[in-house]
């Protein structure tokens, strides 16, 4: 079993193309659920949608929580009473880079802590 | 026992280490205790670290130059050549 993934973004388009694509460099065994859009499916966040994938990325070893901007990461913040509770975690990464890097290193089993860190260590990573 | 062991691969036609090969590569290396360090186009990456990987940039036809430390270094080497040689896009 491995940490799941929860990808909040103001756009279900946005956190569902990081789901595609963190999720075809994990492999199957870690399970990245996207929580995009408000409660019409328009651009927002939506805290039932937020709680759905919490759920559905829960095998039992953990979940980290990445966020887009903003209002998301008040959102989740909301639902956690925090950054977290030892077993959802919200992290401060950067979307994209932390979401590649903790799927992948969730792939190897890795625990939550360590999955957090390669989240939070994407900020560092240089792209040229 | 430590051992230090060193191998250039040479990526395969068609396989850059970008997305998926440089996930498969960077998953395979995550097996292993030793360290390992991966070398292109003039920089080091942490072959444990799929944004490090991801940042030498390494197409096909580039030569990696792999360096493995620890007591499953050369076991480590054999996997990351083979998860190469696997890797069909």
């Amino acid at each position: 079993m491995a940490v799941g993934i929860v990808l909040v973004s103001h756009s279900p388009q946005l956190a569902a193309g990081l789901q595609l694509l963190a999720g075809q460099m994990a492999g199957p065994d870690v399970h990245i659920e996207p929580a995009g859009g408000g409660p019409d499916g328009g651009l927002g966040t939506s805290e039932a949608l937020v709680r759905e994938a919490m759920a559905q990325a829960d095998q039992g070893e953990g979940v980290l929580l990445l966020c887009d901007l903003g209002s998301s990461i008040l959102t989740v913040r909301e639902i956690l009473g925090g950054n977290g509770n030892g077993h959802f975690r919200l992290v401060d990464a950067p979307f994209v880079e932390g979401a590649v890097a903790a799927a992948v290193v969730a792939s190897s089993g890795a625990s939550l802590e360590e999955v957090a860190r390669a989240a939070e260590e994407a900020r560092d990573a240089r792209k040229l | 026992m430590l051992a230090n062991s060193e191998a250039t691969m040479t990526l395969p036609e068609g396989v850059a280490l970008h997305a998926r090969p440089a996930a498969l590569f960077v998953r395979t290396a995550m097996r292993f205790r030793s360290k390992i360090i991966v070398a292109a186009n003039g920089r080091e990456a942490d072959a444990k670290s799929i944004l490090s990987v991801l940042g030498l940039g390494a197409t096909a036809g580039t030569t990696l130059l792999v360096r493995a430390d620890g007591e499953d270094a050369a076991a480590a080497l054999d996997a990351l050549a083979a998860s190469l040689a696997g890797v069909v896009e």
